[in-house]
């Protein structure tokens, strides 16, 4: 508990922003049991507006619900083509920052996602595979207490 | 009446043949046409009626593509022309036009000269009667559609609610009790991940039931249900609702509630997708006879007279259809750069007016 309360989550997202080169980078955690594992966005570093702190995910729901479910980076160098504009509101993080170009992906622990790290800028296709890899190896083996893999049994 | 001699008559039966602009036909008892009038030349293909004039039996096929019958739209089955002994005062024939393409018409076939055999055949264009029709009957449909999907909703948002959750429910009951029995650490572990699942799904199923049709607007009506609603939106799609009203716990019938909350549901997403704001006022306000409901933002806007789609367009079209389902009037107030208002006036029906003016009496 000691080294949680030690890691900085908000440097840590601000640094991966300085290191990626994206004009916004969020954390979304997985709340516990009590609150049914409502996925909230809790850091977040070159946000627009505050609204993503009102943003409550449900499993499935938004970029981050579809990581949690899925298990499974998501990467869209062109969001509108990832999310068509009818279907835009159901992504509101990605319309509330106006992201054009996006990835992200799950962190672990427990064999579980528990945690999702968004990346994305205001430009089309910013994000590009090697971004993309960078953003994976930023986290990688370890991103606090989370694993950026889902780890098989010993 | 009394002064029109008999010549007089036939002067104007001379006139109604020549400019009328209703097609008239004459056709001997071998179906040949003996004279058609301006009208009936107009409307057909000039090849065609070439060959009627010179007398072609059967050159009304040639235009015509068939009848209305109570089994087909288009048939050629006991032809009108079949039977001369046979009156029909009104069928709809499709006719072949020269340049309009296959038009509905009222046809109308009389024998009258029973000695020569001679009929009249009348065409009257149903076109514009027919788009009157069809638009009329397109807004029945749709708000028979509306009707239907209100209802199968309903449906299955009950059986998700009371049948599906609750099995749900208990299976999560049995599998709490195997934390209180003798069991290995990591089983205890495995256990309470599964109920953390499981947990979830019984979340999802209920969320999927309230998003299809919310039992509390049936059970407790339309203020609960907005509040719900709006927390429900400011969590998913963050948007904040400021939402005022004044009518407490009072019910309406099943179909007004229904309307003012699929409206505004409506009118709120609206304001969420293409108005570019974080904040809507609602509010819904009661006075004796009307129910008004009003959803402001102050968002980009659009022009009214000059939409520009950016979705379906159906979305204001539907809010519309649903409004007339209970005689509500629907007026949205916007322009660009100047927000968005959407009123709803829904009057209260009259059995309940009536009782006020009953206890006033």
């Amino acid at each position: 508990m000691a080294s949680q309360a030690a890691f900085n989550y908000q440097q840590q997202v601000e640094e991966i922003r300085q290191a990626m080169q994206c004009d916004f980078v969020a954390l979304a955690l997985v709340q516990s049991e009590e609150r049914h594992f409502q996925i909230r966005w809790e850091f977040a570093s070159g946000n627009l507006s505050q609204r993503f702190r009102r943003i409550i995910l449900q499993s499935g729901k938004g970029i981050a619900g579809i990581v949690f479910k899925t298990g499974k980076p998501v990467f869209a160098p062109d969001a509108e083509k990832y999310c068509t504009k009818e279907d835009l509101y159901n992504y509101p993080i990605i319309a509330a920052e106006q992201i054009e170009s996006f990835a992200a992906i799950p962190l672990f622990k427990y064999n579980r996602v528990k945690g999702i790290l968004l990346a994305g800028c205001r430009k089309n296709n910013c994000m590009s595979i090697e971004k993309f890899e960078l953003l994976k190896s930023l986290v990688a083996p370890t991103f606090g207490p989370y694993y950026s893999e889902e780890l098989t049994r010993k | 009446m009394k002064g029109i001699s008999q010549s007089g008559v036939s002067n104007l039966l001379e006139h109604l043949y020549e400019n009328s602009t209703e097609a008239i036909f004459f056709f001997s008892l071998d179906g040949r046409v003996l004279s058609m009038n301006k009208a009936a030349e107009r409307i057909l293909d000039p090849q065609v009626a070439q060959l009627m004039k010179a007398g072609s039996a059967d050159a009304i096929c040639m235009a015509c593509k068939g009848f209305t019958s109570v089994e087909e739209e288009q048939t050629c089955i006991s032809c009108y022309m079949s039977d001369p002994e046979r009156n029909i005062p009104s069928f709809q024939v499709f006719l072949e036009t020269a340049g309009r393409g296959t038009v509905p018409y009222t046809g109308s076939i009389q024998m009258i000269d029973a000695e020569q055999g001679i009929r009249v055949f009348m065409l009257r264009d149903l076109t514009e009667q027919f788009k009157t029709q069809e638009t009329l009957h397109q807004k029945t449909l749709v708000k028979r559609v509306i009707k239907a999907q209100e209802d199968e909703r309903k449906r299955i948002s009950r059986e998700l609610h009371d049948s599906v959750a609750q099995e749900m429910l208990s299976s999560l009951v049995d599998l709490r009790v195997l934390k209180y029995m003798n069991v290995e650490d990591d089983v205890l572990k495995k256990v309470r991940q599964t109920e953390g699942s499981l947990m979830r799904l019984l979340d999802d199923i209920r969320h999927l039931s309230v998003q299809l049709r919310p039992a509390t607007l049936d059970d407790l009506g339309l203020e609960a249900a907005f509040r719900t609603h709006f927390k429900w939106t400011e969590k998913n799609y963050g948007l904040l609702v400021h939402f005022t009203s004044n009518m407490q716990s009072q019910r309406f019938e099943g179909e007004i509630e229904t309307v003012v909350y699929r409206v505004c549901q409506e009118a709120v997403f609206n304001a969420l997708k293409y108005a570019e704001v974080e904040e809507v006022d609602v509010e819904l306000l009661l006075t004796s006879d009307v129910l008004t409901l009003t959803v402001r933002d102050h968002g980009v806007g659009f022009n009214l007279n000059a939409p520009t789609y950016k979705g379906t367009g159906l979305g204001l079209f539907g809010m519309k259809e649903r409004a007339e389902l209970v005689n509500a009037t629907l007026s949205v107030q916007t322009g660009i750069g100047n927000g968005t208002t959407i009123l709803l006036t829904v009057p209260l029906t009259k059995e309940e007016t009536e009782v006020e003016n009953n206890h006033r009496g």
